[in-house]
């Protein structure tokens, strides 16, 4: 194979997984729109399902109120039961079926909650305003 | 008088496909059992054999007989000394596009979302097997198969009897599950899973993997020198020993892996050695069948005609699956954003 055929080759594997690879991903990067976050006797719930993924990716929630963190989990094996939470010091593998509250105190404003899994692939934020 | 040059008992024959330190004693051992061969004497370095006959023989006629028995081997031999340096340089534009390809694929596969089935109910040894299989070409694969096929690639280059190495690092990782899994369930919290050493341990076998794709891929490796002393001098233990190869086997138990993670955690509240120990050695066999074809796919490929454009597309989807471990690895430790939500 000679080196332009390559580089043509190339470009259109690259060009072609950037296109598959990303057009694929509105299954768990849309955004919350608020329904999963809920607030119950002065104490504000945000709810991220954990399975290949965390959904919603980006959630949107109050800041200055004490919060909970919920993460749900539903037969989860996979990189996303194993939680961490650097701001909140919470790194656990959560159990593959249930669902586990993390307190993590009461937001500020502009501070953004990040999680993500064990090895980094997965990973969500939840934005306080 | 004339003096028949074809006539000779000593013969000199340029080679082409040695691509590793081991070669010359591959095809000195080949060749030297021959009835006819007194004496053969590989030199790496110019790529020229040598060969001592014990009778008189014509140079083209051994250089055929020869070149027959080493073929299989993907070496060749030759009279003149061929241009190899432009055949090298094709390999990396074929390997390139196919190794590429190997990585959409596995992201795509890792994208698509088939492998996120939830598995319900409590771990059992069969749904640990399952969950083994699904692992084994989950995200997962990036580090413990990749760092399986790197090494297997890199023994495969160096050595001769890489079956013998890598059966004993199946039989350490097999063993190692069961026995540590064991540990799990009867100590419970004492032998704790530590995030923060486990991804500092990927961070290093990611490392491992993008030096030896570099090397594989031949950018690391000038004129055959293979890699710094230090590192080489321990894949030569890996090499050589017993002890080594049950070692790695055994330390990808500590590997990052969320369902290595998830099923030491199921392996842990059994609360017994037989349970325990059950969960993770069904797990590590649900994984075996992909991490033993990737290592013996490796090693037969390697021997392989194929085998130079084998270790370049080795390396080039080594150094893919390792630079995605490393940054993964990097941001779960904290110490960058994440740049990618597979």
């Amino acid at each position: 194979m000679n080196k332009t055929a390559s580089i043509i080759l190339m470009v259109a594997i690259v060009i072609g997984g950037i296109i598959l690879l990303s057009g694929n991903s509105n299954r768990n990067s849309v955004g919350s729109d608020g329904k999963n976050v809920e607030i119950r006797d002065g104490v504000q719930y945000i709810t991220i399902d954990a399975r290949g993924g965390y959904s919603p990716n980006v959630s949107t929630a109050k800041a200055g109120i004490p919060s909970k963190l919920i993460v749900s989990t539903n037969g989860t094996y996979d990189c996303s039961a194993a939680l961490v939470i650097r701001s909140a010091n919470y790194q656990e593998v959560l159990p593959p079926t249930g669902q586990t509250e993390i307190d993590i105190g009461t937001p500020k404003a502009g501070e953004p909650l990040r999680g993500t899994c064990g090895m980094g692939m997965y990973n969500f934020v939840v934005n306080f305003d | 008088m004339s003096y028949d040059r074809a006539m000779l008992k000593i013969h000199l024959f340029h080679v082409t496909g040695t691509h590793c330190p081991s070669c010359k004693i591959l095809i000195e051992d080949i060749l030297q059992e021959q009835n006819l061969i007194d004496q053969v004497t590989v030199d790496l370095k110019n790529e020229t054999i040598a060969v001592v006959t014990k009778n008189e023989q014509d140079t083209n006629e051994l250089m055929q007989s020869l070149g027959a028995l080493i073929k299989p081997n993907g070496y060749s031999l030759s009279l003149e000394k061929l241009a190899v340096e432009n055949k090298n340089n094709d390999i990396i534009w074929q390997a390139l596009p196919i190794g590429l390809a190997f990585l959409v694929l596995f992201f795509l596969l890792q994208k698509s979302g088939v492998l996120n089935f939830g598995i319900g109910g409590t771990a059992t040894p069969t749904t640990s097997f399952v969950i083994g299989l699904v692992a084994s070409v989950s995200s997962c694969l990036a580090i413990v198969g990749g760092l399986i096929l790197s090494i297997s690639a890199k023994i495969s280059q160096d050595n001769i009897s890489d079956k013998k190495t890598i059966v004993l690092f199946h039989f350490g990782r097999l063993a190692g599950f069961a026995i540590l899994g064991g540990l799990l369930g009867l100590l419970g919290e004492i032998i704790g899973i530590n995030f923060t050493v486990s991804a500092i341990l990927g961070l290093l076998a990611s490392l491992v993997m993008i030096l030896l794709g570099l090397n594989l891929v031949g950018i690391l490796s000038k004129n055959k020198v293979t890699l710094p002393a230090g590192i080489f001098k321990f894949f030569r233990r890996i090499e050589h020993q017993t002890f080594a190869p049950l070692l790695v086997g055994l330390g990808t138990f500590f590997l990052p892996c969320g369902f290595t993670q998830s099923m030491q955690i199921a392996a842990l509240s059994s609360g017994s050695f037989i349970t325990g120990s059950l969960i993770m050695f069904s797990f590590a066999l649900g994984t075996f069948p992909v991490l033993a074809m990737l290592s013996f796919g490796s090693a037969s490929l390697a021997h392989s005609k194929f085998a130079p454009l084998f270790f370049k597309t080795a390396g080039v989807v080594v150094i893919g699956l390792g630079t995605f471990a490393l940054l993964g690895g990097l941001t779960g430790l904290g110490i960058i954003r994440p740049l990618f939500n597979i």
